[in-house]
């Protein structure tokens, strides 16, 4: 006894020429707002301030501007970071330029020096002072001291042009 | 799959699966990779000269500053600020007003040059510290300078 139900047409063909428009039209957004440039700015949760400037010109500030990050090792479980505390924890920091490790005062120092050269003598009043400027990003949680241990390798090295990273808040935006 | 249309409308018919499996990955990897981007801005501030290099030349030495102490309060959980020999201040408004009763008082003697010096021990937390430095560029106060550390000498 066979049982013979409707006959449905499989032979169904989906147009898929609208899917691949909007696929098209995702792929382009995602790969136009991809920041495919170099990590020079790690992931830092920076301090919130309403009186930043704006960073205009990134482009023409990084041939003259370094930006030391001082942010959480991300493999390392802290409860007060966590919790967004002042982690306390030396070792628990790192400090970094361009992706690499300067943790290490007198690595940092070695390699500032190297740039500070670059741009020094330029006023003939201080001719040891260099123009070079060094932008500090540093996560909010940090303490002030690790900060104040690169503002103490770029005055020793004679760069006193210190920038500061900080977000502004999300509520301000329009207002600024 | 071929599309919709017919062989007649387009006799060459072109397999389309594998470009949109294709598509399909780069929409992946891009959303997974996306992240928006923080609103970031800068703070300008300078490290004071005479300090921290012995060979650098001072053109004027300042002797007029603002200089804001601030040290980390582990029973409190706090930052305790106070501004040169004064008491130390429990609100920001107390803080500012003191720091802009001094720069009026500096402005009346007719000195110009009177930079806010953030003087603050290692324990004191980042946020903090921007945050006094925030108040004072508020208040239109310019010259923010950080305090040489303490293992550093002034020059000789």
């Amino acid at each position: 006894m066979s049982k013979k139900g409707p006959q449905i047409d499989e032979n169904v063909s989906p147009n898929l020429v609208p899917m691949i428009d909007i696929m098209f039209l995702l792929l382009l957004f995602f790969m136009l707002s991809a920041d495919m440039g170099q990590r020079e700015l790690e992931e830092v949760t920076l301090p919130k301030a309403l009186s930043v400037k704006e960073d205009k010109d990134t482009e023409k500030a990084g041939n003259e501007r370094l930006t030391v990050n001082i942010y959480h090792i991300y493999e390392v479980k802290c409860q007060a970071f966590e919790k967004a505390q002042v982690c306390r924890e030396d070792r628990h920091w790192r400090v970094g330029v361009k992706g690499r490790d300067f943790t290490d005062p007198e690595k940092l120092g070695t390699m500032l020096k190297k740039e500070a050269d670059t741009m020094r003598g330029r006023d003939p009043k201080n001719p040891h002072v260099s123009d070079r400027k060094v932008m500090i990003r540093a996560d909010a949680s940090a303490p002030y001291g690790l900060a104040q241990r690169s503002m103490n390798v770029c005055a020793k090295v004679g760069i006193f042009k210190i920038e500061v990273g900080a977000a502004r808040p999300p509520d301000d935006k329009k207002k600024g | 799959m071929g599309g919709s249309q017919s062989a007649e409308d387009n006799p060459v018919a072109i397999n389309v699966t594998a470009m949109v499996d294709v598509i399909f990955c780069l929409c992946l990897f891009f959303m997974c990779s996306m992240h928006f981007k923080q609103l970031e801005g800068k703070i300008e501030t300078w490290l004071p000269k005479d300090r921290g290099v012995n060979q650098t030349q001072v053109d004027k030495v300042v002797l007029e500053e603002i200089r804001v102490f601030m040290r980390w309060d582990a029973g409190s959980n706090s930052t305790i600020r106070k501004v040169g020999n004064r008491a130390a201040v429990s609100t920001d408004q107390e803080l500012m007003q003191v720091i802009l009763q001094m720069a009026s008082d500096y402005k009346r003697a007719g000195k110009t040059e009177f930079p806010v010096l953030i003087d603050a021990m290692p324990e004191v937390p980042w946020q903090d510290v921007i945050h006094v430095m925030d108040m004072c560029k508020k208040e239109a106060i310019e010259r923010i300078e950080f305090a040489a550390p303490m293992e550093y000498q002034p020059k000789k």
